[in-house]
């Protein structure tokens, strides 16, 4: 901590020092990682908010033929990304109605972007008619990589942070000792211990899933913090390759003919897929060099029920729709990468499951606001006068209110956005981003302005305001109320106005808490402040 | 269903198992419970854990199985301590 005016400022050695760099760093990591933690749980609904994000598109009640869909997208494609050596395409789902595509950028040259994307109607093959939206991609994005920065810096602040979240996981299980004896304790109204209970509940009951989140995380991005074994092991670009395919079905082009040939049919060749793997389980179709003799297409394998996201895929020459190769196995390294990614992710998941997910990564979340929050509460008991805090814990109890309360703030805006810019706005979609930094932005200014505890209750009840409002803008500015979702059994809308009411609900009883709330520090606290750190010194 | 059926066990399995520890005896039942019937609901807890991963597993296969199962023990505890916070909420206030 920063020493104040009346701490002796000699005899602060190189441990203490390092004692202050611990607290400041994983400060700043718990920030970072509460972000990343509610970011990434609301993207086990991704494809769920990027539905409700465009709104234009309707509901989708049955999934239409993956075959025919890939069909009509690669014709679109023919001629929207012709001249372009790589096409890739994800079909649509029973939880996505539209068709991510990207392509790689004909007559590419430094300085412009590799690829292109685009995103189509499963049921036309033209480019979807609706606002310019992220959509759930944005939290997805910004949970590993964050914004403004280089995706590279991001993933690397991510990875930092996710080491951090390891390493306090299995301290905390060591520091825990009671684990057991106190499995079911909660000690209500008991300030500090009450922060703790909480603490530990939350973080003991999710622990199989708050290990393997963590631990996972940094799986998935390990060949980027990890290179040098690959490095040294495979020297010639044919044993990279190799490599390459034992994670991922994203195949480089290869070597053009330079003979033009038509492409074969794309349906065909995805039903061919679909008799192997069953109608709806098909996720992707990549072209390698269309229009050359030498076209490859590869039709990858959906993820439901399967607890892995090694490639599995069938390869195609292209001219001749014959079928090459059958990629159904890959080695067991490459296996256990995919998968732990895959726990990760959880795509593999149906309905039940993902609400497990999102519950379990809900209650993570909380564990890191739970130990935020308690930083404060601990040294609160501890300062010389608690009325007149010193500069750096107001500095840090303010940066609690703004990534805790202020970002529930910000990631709605980013909603309420969304259905506020006008449709024909230039650059819409970064606008909607704007929108989310701005707001977090100001909701800072906002705590640093108010008396911390006002701060709290304020920005949680606008919260809740906000999240509550939502589904009554929803109403007000799309075809699509509530009420016609119930009545249409449109579960995807209906479910994102419950969702939004059931979130008001948790902030509105966080503010009531924080308004009740009276922080005590009088004396007989504070002596059981120090006999209750003697106790865990102990 | 089978995952709802499961998902119930394990609330039963960590009532049981809560209910096995002097600290909730106190506050459930005014009292601490015989050795005996400490140690049947203690059997009973564990045995219950067992039946919903075998259910699971026989229903899922072992890879989903294991995910669900991970998932419907982390939402049982909390339920049961929910539950259990709530009980003690409302002793203190009588």
């Amino acid at each position: 901590m920063k020493p104040t005016r009346n701490a002796k400022p000699q005899g602060r050695g190189v441990r203490q020092s390092m004692s202050d760099l611990h607290t400041w760093a994983g400060l700043l990591a718990g920030w970072l990682l509460y972000a990343m933690f509610l970011t990434g749980t609301v993207s086990y609904f991704k494809d769920e908010i990027s539905q409700w994000m465009r709104p234009e598109i309707a509901h989708q009640r049955v999934t239409p033929d993956p075959a025919a869909v890939a069909q009509r997208v690669t014709d679109t494609l023919g001629t929207v990304a012709a001249g372009s050596s790589e096409w890739f395409m994800q079909l649509p789902t029973t939880r996505s109605n539209v068709v991510d595509s990207f392509w790689r950028t004909p007559d590419w040259q430094p300085g412009k972007r590799a690829f292109q994307d685009a995103t189509f109607d499963p049921s036309t093959g033209a480019k979807v008619v609706a606002r310019d939206t992220l959509g759930g991609e944005f939290f997805y994005r910004f949970h590993f990589q964050f914004y403004y920065v280089s995706p590279i810096w991001g993933r690397w602040l991510a990875g930092l942070c996710a080491m951090f979240m390891l390493v306090a996981i299995i301290r905390g299980v060591i520091t825990h000792k009671k684990i057991f004896v106190d499995f079911f304790t909660f000690r209500w109204g008991k300030g500090q211990r009450s922060w703790l209970d909480a603490h530990n509940a939350l973080s003991v009951f999710g622990l199989p899933f708050h290990l393997m989140i963590t631990y996972t995380g940094l799986v998935t991005l390990m060949m980027m913090y990890m290179p040098w074994g690959a490095h040294v092991a495979l020297t010639t670009p044919a044993q990279q390759q190799a490599l390459d395919r034992q994670v991922s079905a994203f195949l480089p082009p290869g070597e053009r003919a330079g003979v033009k040939a038509p492409l074969a049919p794309v349906d065909a060749m995805v039903r061919e897929a679909q008799a192997r793997w069953g109608r709806d389980n098909v996720a992707s179709v990549l072209v390698t060099n269309p229009g050359d003799t030498q076209a490859r297409v590869v039709v990858s394998r959906g993820v439901s029920a399967r607890v892995s996201t090694s490639p599995e895929y069938l390869l195609f020459d292209g001219a001749s729709g014959k079928l090459l190769d059958v990629k159904d196995r890959v080695g067991a390294a490459a296996q256990t990468r995919g998968v732990l990614y895959a726990l990760h992710m959880g795509r593999f998941g149906d309905l039940p499951l993902r609400w497990l997910y999102f519950i379990v990564s809900l209650a993570g979340t909380a564990m890191v606001g739970t130990g935020l929050v308690m930083w404060t509460v601990k040294r609160r008991q501890k300062l010389p006068d608690p009325e007149r805090p010193h500069f750096g814990f107001r500095v840090v109890e303010r940066l609690n209110i703004a990534s805790i309360a202020g970002l529930s703030i910000a990631m709605t805006s980013f909603l309420w956005g969304n259905r506020l810019l006008p449709a024909s706005l230039a650059g819409r979609a970064d606008t909607e981003i704007r929108i989310y930094f701005v707001v977090w932005l100001a909701t800072l200014l906002y705590a640093l302005a108010r008396p911390a505890r006002r701060a709290w209750i304020e920005l949680l009840w606008l919260a809740a305001a906000l999240l509550a409002l939502l589904p009554v803008l929803n109403a007000l500015t799309t075809q699509r109320p509530f009420w016609r979702s119930v009545a249409d059994g449109d579960w995807v809308f209906a479910g994102f106005d419950l969702m939004m009411w059931a979130l008001a609900a948790l902030h509105a009883a966080l503010a009531v808490r924080s308004a009740r709330h009276r922080p005590r520090a009088n004396a007989a606290d504070r002596r059981r402040a120090v006999a209750l750190r003697h106790q865990e010194d102990a | 269903m089978m995952r709802l059926v499961a998902l119930l066990l394990c609330v039963f399995a960590f009532a049981c198992l809560a209910m096995a520890m002097a600290r909730h005896q106190d506050t459930v039942f005014g009292g601490p419970l015989s050795v005996t019937r400490t140690r049947g609901l203690r059997v009973a807890g564990w045995g219950a854990l067992l039946g919903a991963l075998w259910l699971l597993v026989a229903d899922q296969g072992w890879a989903l199985g294991l995910v669900y199962y991970s998932g419907c023990t982390s939402v049982a505890a909390g339920i049961v301590y929910g539950a259990l916070v709530g009980w003690e909420r409302r002793l203190a206030a009588r």
